[in-house]
């Protein structure tokens, strides 16, 4: 127990002073408070994995069993994807808003999931499949939102004619759109096969019988949210702030789910 | 007289155009105008910055205010009859090293922060190192000149923000896009202004394309720019291929509307699109600038953009300034250490020079001496020069002005070479100065064996 609060407030810890950093470089500059601010989500992810690992092998939590897990790994995810891409596209700076996402989700890795705990009865072989792809879409649409809000507030500062500060230290828009989109493509299918599987697996668990939750209506919303955001793209010419905009609404419902089911419990969905 | 740094010239701050383009160098005037400037006076190390807004010399000397004057007269040979010497400042020493540096991280400059003048610095540097004049001194003043340069564009706001409209346009196509690698600019009229904004964004990968009403002038300025000549009447096409739009037409009334914009963003399934409207009256409807993804900067736009980033450069220049004193001081202090290196070396080469030749005299008399005490003899003599000058050489170090060290050398009648110690040398004795007794002995005996 001892080693998982450890590993866990040292992690929430390496995000706070992340974000700290990567805001103070947003909108006062200084290049070295974004060197900190990198090597603190690093130590953050490193202190997330022990946390992670501790829940697995110190606590024998059963893999993909609850929403905690599922949130930890998720948050573990975003801040390796974030670490293993951003730097490499010259976007570290959008840490700004990847911490706070990471910090989130580990915070609802810590609540208290036990009401969340699926039973062993109701457990088959599609629940880690429905969760571990969830996972990996979830992830790839936590970093398209930190894109996105980007987007938006780089947009907001061209069309105002406020060009100083923040707007020097973020992307360009056609780099984020694209970026934004590319996420999107990444984390749709994903999130597609996350959703088929768990209608299938509610419909087993519930020996046919489907009872409909809040968690799954904001999830279906979600994959709506995403779906217009790619189906519109292709059809209408949709980018720039309505892509934001409709990736930041498909995220948002995409928590919004995970809070229902962690509050429901996915034994009872 | 010890070696001073000394800085003499003129600037866009105290001399007109009209004087600083008569008195500016080229490049391969610079080896001369030194070597004539070498050949009247003491000019061990000089650096000769020469740009549009400055002559300045930067040199190391014994005799700087015969620098001074040697120079001053050299820009009279060049602005003859005028005398130009209300137009020259000096700076001596720490002053000298002052104004390098807030040249070289921009401060001085027309435009504050602007960063062409660290380019300038390096090259006349480089110029001055390839004919062997820059040495100890110069080097070392030169070297901070670049770091606090680099810290200041870094660590502060000085040099954010581009200031003219052209490079403000090109900063700002470059948040819109990114790279500009391949974009296509598309020219509206041929405006002397749109033409140099123009250059500004092909000489960064895009491709131009010229419109206006007259074909000569449209295919005259392609030639010119490297672009394509287009029919006026291909403007609703070309729109809809553009990335940046540049409008600069002399036509009454707008060139780009708001219903034309309407078609043409459908056209082109609302790619993002950057209009800069220089001309006045406008050529493009304000009302273009809510459709979706399309972004138009007018000439009230950009100047604003201009005033605001001037203002961000001035109010971070307290932070550009507290960098500056904090490495004025960091290079004073190594400075001081290098005027002292002689006098220290000078200083305990005495001492043990006194201590060994009275041993020497001692030595005959005792007779039967064996080795191992005659050793020991001389390892005390390493030990009591140690030991007595352990405390006068930390006052030295510790001593910020001069005073101290000619009263030395006055009282032990030292003759202190005025050249710079050898990197060897000055570090050794600045390790001796700061040791104790016994870990300078421990250095000494092992330096020696």
């Amino acid at each position: 127990m001892g080693m998982t609060v450890a590993t866990f407030a040292m992690a929430a810890t390496c995000y706070v002073v992340t974000t700290a950093l990567f805001f103070l470089h947003l909108f006062r500059g200084g290049e070295s408070q974004a060197r900190w601010a990198s090597l603190s989500m690093a130590a953050a992810a490193v202190a997330q994995a022990g946390f992670v690992a501790s829940l697995l092998w110190v606590e024998h939590h059963p893999l993909f069993a609850s929403i905690d897990e599922t949130l930890a790994l998720g948050s573990l995810l975003v801040a390796v994807a974030y670490l293993a891409t951003m730097r490499r596209h010259r976007l570290t700076v959008l840490g700004a808003f990847i911490a706070p996402v990471c910090f989130l989700m580990l915070l609802g890795a810590g609540v208290d999931a036990r009401v969340a705990r699926v039973s062993h009865e109701v457990r088959n072989a599609l629940l880690p499949l429905h969760i571990g792809v969830n996972i990996l879409g979830i992830a790839a649409f936590a970093l398209a939102f930190a894109v996105a809000v980007a987007y938006m507030i780089q947009e907001q500062r061209l069309r105002q004619r406020k060009l100083s500060g923040i707007f020097q230290r973020l992307p360009a828009l056609d780099v984020l759109d694209s970026m934004g989109l590319r996420l999107v493509t990444i984390g749709f299918p994903l999130f597609t096969i996350g959703m088929l599987t768990g209608s299938v697996w509610a419909v087993r668990a519930g020996n046919g019988s489907v009872t409909f939750s809040p968690g799954q209506g904001f999830a279906v919303l979600s994959w709506l949210f995403f779906a217009v955001v790619l189906l519109a793209r292709a059809a209408a010419g949709w980018r720039g702030r309505r892509a934001a905009m409709g990736t930041v609404l498909g995220f948002l419902c995409a928590m919004a789910a995970l809070v229902g089911y962690a509050v429901r419990g996915v034994g009872a969905s | 007289m010890s070696t001073e740094l000394i800085v003499v010239g003129l600037s866009h701050h105290t001399a007109p155009l009209s004087i600083r383009e008569r008195v500016a160098m080229r490049e391969d005037e610079v080896p001369q105008v030194l070597a004539e400037l070498a050949r009247s006076v003491d000019l061990p190390e000089a650096v000769l910055i020469s740009t549009c807004n400055r002559v300045e010399l930067v040199a190391a000397s014994r005799e700087p205010q015969r620098v001074g004057e040697r120079f001053t007269q050299l820009f009279d040979a060049r602005t003859n009859p005028e005398k130009i010497d209300r137009c020259v400042y000096r700076h001596i020493g720490q002053d000298a090293a002052n104004h390098l540096f807030r040249v070289a991280a921009g401060l001085d400059s027309m435009v504050l922060g602007e960063p062409q003048i660290l380019g300038q610095v390096k090259t006349a540097f480089n110029l001055a190192n390839n004919i062997g004049l820059v040495g100890t001194l110069l080097r070392r003043c030169f070297d901070r000149s670049f770091k606090i340069a680099k810290r200041v564009r870094t660590e502060t706001e000085v040099a954010v923000g581009n200031v003219s409209v052209s490079s403000i346009a090109c900063e700002l196509a470059e948040k819109i896009f990114g790279s500009l690698q391949g974009r296509r600019i598309l020219l509206v009229g041929a405006g002397k202004m749109s033409e140099v904004a123009a250059r500004s964004l092909t000489a960064r990968g895009a491709s131009l394309y010229v419109v206006n009403r007259s074909a000569e002038r449209a295919e005259s300025l392609a030639k010119a720019c490297g672009g394509t000549p287009r029919p006026l009447e291909a403007l609703a096409t070309e729109l809809a291929e553009a990335d940046v739009v540049i409008s600069s037409t002399a036509k009454d009334g707008f060139v780009i509307t708001h219903e034309l914009m309407q078609g043409v963003c459908k056209l082109r399934r609302w790619k993002p699109l950057f209009i800069i409207d220089i001309a006045v009256p406008r050529d493009v409807d304000p009302r273009v600038d809510s459709l979706r993804n399309v972004f138009v900067y007018d000439m009230d736009d950009l100047q604003k953009v201009s005033r605001e980033n001037l203002a961000a450069r001035e109010r971070a220049l307290g932070d550009a300034e507290q960098i500056l004193a904090q490495e004025l001081a960091d290079f004073e202090r190594w400075r001081r250490s290098q005027q002292l290196t002689p006098t220290i070396v000078a200083l305990r080469e005495h001492v043990r020079s006194t201590l060994r030749s009275e041993l020497e005299k001692a030595l005959p008399r005792l007779t039967n001496l064996p080795e191992a005490h005659e050793k020991a003899l001389r390892s005390m003599c390493e030990a009591m020069t140690n030991q007595l000058l352990h405390s006068p050489l930390t006052a030295l170090k510790q001593a910020d002005n001069g005073e101290i060290v000619a009263a030395v050398q006055q009282l032990f009648s030292l003759r202190v070479d005025e050249q710079p110690a050898s990197a060897a040398e000055e570090a050794q004795a600045s390790a001796e100065a700061t040791a104790t007794p016994e870990l300078a002995a421990v250095r000494r005996s092992a330096h020696e064996s």
